[in-house]
């Protein structure tokens, strides 16, 4: 497989996971802040998903419209789609005619005015809407394409970012301030994790549960540590090394992140601290997106010499960060 | 929805020019559409749009930063040519290119046809895209233009004559191969009952074209297409024939060259390249020997060509053929090379460099098309009869300053086509084809070819760029 096309497959199912996970903390804190001071909500959202700056900074002064729809955001929901669907217009002749029918439709709904009517008129509608095409999506990705290094590639774009911006949705919970059963409500329902959490914790909804279940839930798909698991599946069955061992560096990182959290629990969060704890795993995912850039994008020869080429392919796409 | 056809005084496709009878291949098909009404041909025609623009057969609309992609229209009424008169046109095409590819063999070579007189050397040499690195070289099985798109139009009379020769990166072929599909969905019954030769087979041929070039013996051949990027206006057609032959396409930055080899970069490691079908601009291959500027292109590739380890399509030089002071020599050519008489005319042209001809077009620029020698899809002309006087005091200044690059043709009158307009229902609209030649073992021609329609009203210019449109293109089998 060409390098090229495996970073277009990479990104195209990255930003559709992007896409998907801000329509639902959208949608959850929306509602939310409807009981609530609107404007907390909100900057708490820009803080955690680093839109901050480019909201300071942009005509859109809604920060709903900003997050969705605007064009000055290179992360609204909006652009995430365009990118995914620039990235799919890439490799068309290597996904199925279906994905790339249904990525384009929701490119084309979602960059329409009839999008923006419908976010001033029911905005649950919207974006219930976005979350469908998203999981439309990842079913035909899942089902009508070879499960060959392509669909990997697909794959680990798509763990890395779910384990992310779960640990963004502890971060934003942190940022507001001492937690209350609204919010914890909130932060599990951004995971879509509400009904499963009741399952696996009976006794109440705390903090420490919240936080528990997030990150080392075993068969939770968003918890961290889930996230982590498949990934390393994925990086093996590229490389063809058996999982317990590495051959490379992406694999050796995400190994040893997810040992640590398969040993962890939530008195060594509390221990580490908070913050500190999910800074240092969002260090290890970035860590682990670069080796892996630079294990199968990049030549040897490029990386000991990162310059043109470096810059030329990263200007392909938008790092978050 | 016929009855009011107003043929005009063109050559009509449909109706006959004396009586106003339809000719007899388009008798179903009248029929059939003088039944519909005005409701039943919008839904049909929504329907078609819609599958073309969720498809993503578009393309990029330049000048327009928001990137904007736009289907190229279709009309619904396809156009009908029977047999005998296609197998005429076939043979026409397949003398235009065995005499284009012995031409550019031969200036690139021998230069017997210069010697001999038959076309001044300064004219050859003065070409855009002649390349002097391609001066005696030996290129694959001898042949530069694998894949050629000839533009062909119909006079008053309704003799098919050629308007030019695409002889670098002919496009347009996956419109021909989405039309075909659009409409044997949106007419089943019509499709069938015409027995209409398929064109689906075309990416099969093209791919054994390709693979026929191969440098490498012994194994299946590694071919690639090379696109200019995501982009570029054709993309999705780069993409479409990619995926129809199941090759990869790449773009510049995955290929590397690497002591005069060609490889691609995978996430396996390098992989040897044999045969490029290049859907980029001479100019843009190779940053060391053409535009130091490229980024589309591949550092060292040309070397690997010099040397015979990759095969390129088209051979790069073969923009000579496209020249349109070139393209008025077609008929001497086949003359030259092969003792024929041509079998498709050309358009009288005539050529500004001559001193006579010139004289003769200053003096009749209101009557004439002034064309520039290497411009293409509509741009850098002079349409005489509707030019103001400005644009002629312009133009005549240009072609004093440099005479080499202006050809001035007679206006042709395109035939025209029911087509439908919208409001004003079925009315006649100027039409050209392009069908596309394949050069490999064999010389293949697919069965149909592009119908652009010019749709603006009484407009004789078809290309995409300047509102055209197409049509389906049904060639019968008996």
């Amino acid at each position: 497989m060409l390098s090229r096309v495996a970073n277009s497959l990479y990104w195209l199912s990255r930003y559709l996971e992007r896409a998907e996970n801000l329509a639902r903390l959208v949608e959850v804190n929306r509602y939310n802040s409807l009981d609530i001071r609107q404007g907390d909500v909100w900057r708490a959202l820009l803080y955690t998903t680093y839109m901050e700056n480019a909201y300071a900074t942009s005509k859109e002064k809604d920060a709903g419209a900003f997050v969705t729809f605007s064009e000055e955001n290179p992360d609204s929901i909006r652009q995430c789609v365009a990118q995914s669907r620039e990235n799919a217009r890439m490799v068309r002749d290597q996904i199925s005619e279906e994905i790339w029918r249904e990525l384009n439709r929701f490119h084309l709904f979602i960059s329409s005015e009839k999008a923006e009517e419908l976010w001033e008129s029911q905005p649950d509608k919207l974006y219930r809407q976005i979350i469908e095409f998203c999981m439309l999506l990842s079913g035909l990705i899942n089902a009508t394409v070879l499960h060959d290094d392509g669909w990997h590639f697909m794959q680990i774009g798509k763990c890395l970012e779910r384990a992310d911006k779960t640990t963004r949705v502890l971060d934003m919970l942190a940022y507001q301030g001492e937690p209350d059963r609204a919010k914890l409500a909130s932060a599990l329902k951004s995971c879509s994790a509400f009904n499963a959490f009741q399952v696996e914790f009976n006794n109440g909804i705390t903090l420490k549960n919240t936080v528990s279940f997030l990150l080392f839930s075993k068969s939770f798909p968003r918890s961290v540590r889930f996230c982590l698991q498949q990934l390393d599946q994925h990086l093996h069955s590229v490389s063809g090394t058996t999982t317990g061992s590495f051959s490379n560096e992406a694999e050796r990182i995400t190994g040893s992140t997810l040992a640590q959290l398969n040993f962890s629990n939530i008195t060594n969060v509390i221990s580490e601290g908070y913050n500190e704890y999910l800074d240092s795993l969002q260090k290890q995912f970035n860590y682990i997106g670069q080796q892996f850039f630079e294990l199968y994008i990049l030549l040897p020869l490029e990386i000991e010499s990162i310059g043109y080429n470096n810059l030329y392919w990263q200007q392909q796409q938008q790092q978050q960060q | 929805m016929l009855s009011n056809y107003d043929k005009g005084t063109f050559f009509d496709e449909m109706f006959c020019q004396a009586g106003g009878n339809t000719f007899a291949h388009y008798d179903l098909l009248y029929e059939k559409f003088s039944k519909y009404n005005k409701e039943t041909l919008r839904e049909k025609q929504i329907l078609v749009d819609n599958s073309f623009l969720e498809n993503g057969v578009t393309f990029t609309v330049y000048g327009d930063n928001r990137g904007t992609e736009k289907i190229f229209p279709i009309d619904l009424i396809p156009r009908i040519i029977p047999a005998g008169e296609w197998k005429k046109i076939e043979q026409g095409l397949t003398q235009r290119i065995i005499a284009l590819n012995l031409f550019l063999n031969d200036i690139y070579n021998k230069k017997q046809i210069i010697k001999d007189g038959i076309i001044p050397e300064c004219v050859v040499k003065s070409a855009t895209h002649y390349r002097t690195e391609m001066q005696d070289l030996t290129i694959s099985k001898d042949i530069y233009i694998q894949i050629c798109g000839t533009d062909l139009i119909r006079d008053e009379k309704g003799n098919y004559i050629a308007l030019e020769d695409n002889a670098r990166c002919p496009s347009g072929v996956s419109y021909l191969l989405e039309n075909r599909e659009a409409m044997k969905r949106a007419f089943p019954l019509l499709y069938s009952q015409y027995e209409v030769r398929p064109v689906d087979n075309y990416p099969d041929l093209l791919l054994k074209t390709l693979r026929y070039l191969s440098p490498r013996q012994g194994q299946i051949p590694v071919c690639v297409l090379l696109t200019p990027g995501v982009h570029n206006s054709a993309y999705f057609e780069h993409t479409f024939l990619a995926r129809k032959m199941g090759i990869e396409i790449v773009e510049g930055r995955d290929l590397i060259v690497v002591d005069c080899f060609v490889y691609m970069r995978t996430t396996k490691g390098l992989v040897q390249v044999d045969v490029i079908y290049r859907r980029l601009d001479d100019d843009f291959l190779d940053p060391i020997v053409f535009r130091k500027d490229s980024m589309l292109g591949v550092p060292g590739l040309m070397k690997a060509y010099l040397k015979g380890n990759v095969a390129l399509a088209n051979a790069v030089g073969t923009g000579v053929a496209d020249d349109k002071v070139i393209y008025a020599y077609v008929p001497e050519m086949i003359r030259y090379y092969l003792d024929q008489d041509p079998i498709i005319q050309n358009v009288q042209t005539y050529l500004a460099w001559r001193d006579k001809d010139r004289t003769y077009i200053l003096d009749h620029l209101e009557e004439l098309v002034i064309k520039s020698a290497n411009e293409s899809g509509g741009y850098g002309m002079l349409m005489g009869p509707v030019s103001t006087k400005k644009e002629r005091l312009k133009f005549a200044e240009n072609i004093r300053r440099d005479p080499r690059n202006f050809i001035a043709q007679p206006v042709v009158s395109l035939s025209r086509h029911p087509t439908i307009c919208n409001k004003l229902g079925i009315e006649g609209r100027h039409i050209d084809l392009r069908p596309f030649v394949l050069y490999g073992e064999n010389i293949e021609i697919i069965a149909g070819g592009l119908t652009r329609v010019a749709l603006k009203k009484g407009s004789l210019v078809v290309n995409s760029s300047q509102g055209g449109g197409s049509k389906d293109t049904w060639i019968l089998r008996s």
